[in-house]
């Protein structure tokens, strides 16, 4: 009954309404952070460290900052109707957008640390047009927040399952999650999450902070010279310089994987994914230790799972699981992470909530041809071996040492054919790609949307061909592909692909 | 295929390859309307007076500096600017192709780097036909399907008469449903 043609035409009079006042201190907060240093640098060279010229250029810029942020939040007004949001926003070139609630893939709420205190969160629509949100309310009360969201939930509750759908809304707080992990999941995540980023962090922050620093830190000598004696460095035996060194690369090791795990630990902590049934299925995610985020996607707009990993990871039996939408995660990435760090065993349960299936174990996986490998260890080599030939003749005749390179690449293109496969069932396609970032890409055949089968020069020669299918969301410069097959197997691939889309009309 | 395997890169094997393939270039697939020869032609020209203008430049920038003798520069371009207008428009012409079928629409493009995609009717989000000046001088209309898919979003199929352009749109206006994905 309440189908769309008795729902009410979307009702004008909703009041156009401004995002909470505290946010106009959490902008103007991130703003200022921005800019103390431009006025510690005004402080030590225009002003010639005088504090007073100083506080009053910070006076200003506080001043300056509070004003326009203010006078940007007066412009903005936002106005939630029965079936679409309105965002009006410009201060001198003026917005006015509206987004249909039918279009929104998913709507995510983020509070970011200061944000939890002051008791805020930011609202995200991503209606998948591509170029990250397409509307962002930064920010609302909390509660507000969450009623926006349901809202939104309800109208597609509505639209899709009618009446029914809205009155049993189970509390899913208290249902036992599809997936969670405990800390002690979370440091295994971690773990193999190894990163150089801590240590990228500390060198900016030593570049850029270097002036509170004694002079000459960074200087070798300075610190040499602060051995009383140098003698007893020099006194010690090569078997303690190599220990040290090795201390050195360890030191570094540690500090890899100290920052990968403090990197997921901020990410996931309490990561949690639910399924909510109140509305239009779908699953629920929530995580972040200082930032919270959290996030609802429609179950019906999956339209692949990733299941990542690697060869250590492998050994052990952990697998990232992501889904592919048409709206992309925060933080840039094309896929929604789903579990970060599960076994099979668990990612089945999730899997199963969107009718994609893993693997039978009597599945025959199909190789690629060899040309996959061998081609590009011949063409590496040859590139190689010119480079070599090149700066060891001009330059130097150890460099042509690069020609060893060839090695590694071609042991790696031949490690990366072997995991290179693809599996064909009814209803799904399964491939695998990547000997260290390993990939599988489950597939159901009803969300492909348009398949290539395409040559590069190289190819007709042997006859042979890539397979690209496009589904919605997901990588746009990797997308699924199955890589130098033969032509004619590439072909009567894509025909049972592409017979599965036309022939099931009621696909979606 | 494995006489060709030692030697991937043989100009030889490239050649017999070509030939083999030559009955059906666009493998019997619906060619493009006619004039389209001519607009990849204009294109090629274009190309051509450009690689002749940046030769003519290393020429003379060449003998100034360098002495070389003339034509050293200038006649290398000139055979390849003629390969570009006189040899490759047909080549190019006759390896394109389309096939309208009941569900789908098939549409090869390349030349060198050839590609074959298969659009399902229904997966369709919006259709474009576009024309610009040249082509409109041609008759000449290009059908640009819109797809959900982040690979392939957009599929351009250009060098259709306009009046077959519009059929198709038509024809596949009809498949376009709500909310594909």
């Amino acid at each position: 009954m309440n189908d769309i043609s008795t729902r009410p035409v979307p009702d004008n009079s909703a009041p156009f309404q401004r995002l909470h006042p505290l946010s106009i201190v959490l902008k103007s907060m991130g703003t200022l952070g921005q800019n103390v240093f431009a006025i510690l640098i005004l402080h030590f060279s225009l002003f010639d460290q005088n504090i007073v010229y100083s506080m009053l250029a910070a006076l200003t810029l506080i001043t300056l900052v509070f004003g326009v942020t203010t006078l940007i939040w007066s412009r903005f007004t936002y106005q939630v109707t029965t079936r679409e949001i309105r965002i009006k926003s410009g201060l001198l070139n003026r917005n006015n957008r509206s987004i249909s609630f039918d279009r929104i893939q998913d709507v995510s709420l983020e509070q970011k640390l200061v944000s939890r205190l002051l008791g805020l969160a930011t609202v995200a629509l991503e209606t998948g047009s591509g170029g990250g949100e397409d509307g962002q309310l930064d920010a609302l009360a909390r509660t507000d927040a969450e009623k926006l969201r349901d809202t939104i939930r309800d109208y597609k509750a509505g639209l899709t399952i009618g009446n029914d759908g809205a009155d049993d809304k189970p509390v899913t707080a208290d249902a036992p999650p599809l997936f969670a992990m405990d800390n002690r999941r979370i440091f295994i995540a971690g773990l193999f999450k190894f990163s150089f980023v801590l240590l990228a962090i500390l060198g900016a922050l030593a570049q850029n902070l270097d002036f509170l620093l004694p002079g000459g830190f960074f200087n070798p000598r300075s610190w040499i010279d602060a051995f009383p004696e140098q003698d007893t460095i020099n006194g010690f035996s090569s078997w303690v310089r190599i220990g040290g060194a090795l201390a050195a690369i360890l030191s570094l090791i540690m500090i890899g994987f100290i920052s990968g795990v403090v990197r997921t630990f901020v990410r996931e902590y309490g990561f949690r994914l639910d399924r909510v049934d109140s509305g239009q299925p779908g699953f629920r995610r929530r995580r972040g230790l200082f930032t919270l985020t959290d996030m609802v996607m429609p179950i019906h707009r999956v339209q692949a799972a990733i299941l990542q990993t690697g060869p250590v990871r492998a050994r052990f039996g952990w697998y990232h699981l992501k889904f592919t939408s048409l709206a992309g995660d925060a933080g840039g990435e094309t896929d929604h992470s789903a579990a970060p760090c599960a076994s099979l065993t668990e990612i089945e349960p999730i899997l199963d909530e969107c009718a994609i299936h893993q693997a039978r174990a009597d599945l025959m996986f199909q190789w690629v041809n060899s040309a996959f490998w061998w081609r590009r260890a011949i063409i590496a080599s040859l590139l190689l071996t010119s480079i070599a030939l090149g700066t060891g003749l001009l330059v130097h005749s150890g460099l042509f040492a690069i020609i060893l390179l060839g090695a590694p690449v071609s042991l790696i293109s031949y490690l990366n054919w072997r995991q290179h496969q693809y599996a064909l069932t009814d209803s799904q396609i399964y491939v695998r790609s990547g000997w260290w970032r390993r990939k599988l890409t489950i597939l159901p055949l009803r969300k492909i949307q348009t398949v290539d089968v395409s040559q590069s020069p190289l190819d007709h020669p042997l006859n042979l061909a890539t397979v690209t299918i496009g589904i919605a969301g997901g990588s746009p410069v990797r997308p699924v592909m199955i890589k130098n097959i033969d032509f004619d197997q590439a072909m009567s691939l894509r025909n049972r692909l592409i017979t599965q889309t036309t022939n099931i009309p009621t696909a979606d | 295929m494995t006489e060709h395997a030692s030697n991937p890169l043989s100009p030889e094997a490239f050649a017999a390859q070509e030939t083999c393939l030559s009955p059906g270039y666009n493998q019997g697939l619906t060619s493009l309307h006619p004039p389209q020869k001519s607009l990849i032609r204009i294109g090629m020209i274009i190309r051509a007076l450009i690689l002749l203008a940046l030769g003519l430049a290393a020429e003379i920038g060449l003998q100034i500096q360098l002495g070389v003798q003339p034509g050293m520069v200038l006649i290398p371009v000139a055979l390849i600017a003629a390969v570009l207008v006189l040899v490759l428009p047909g080549r190019i012409y006759r390896r394109w192709g389309y096939d309208m079928g009941d569900e789908q629409l098939r549409v090869l493009r390349g030349f060198l780097w050839r590609t074959d995609t298969i659009v399902p009717f229904n997966r369709i989000q919006h259709i474009d036909v576009a024309q610009g000046p040249l082509q409109r001088m041609f008759g000449l209309s290009a059908l640009i399907l819109h797809t959900a898919g982040t690979h392939n979003s957009i599929v351009t199929l250009s060098g259709l008469a306009t009046m077959d352009a519009e059929d198709m749109r038509e024809i596949i206006k009809d498949h376009i449903r709500q909310d594909m994905i």
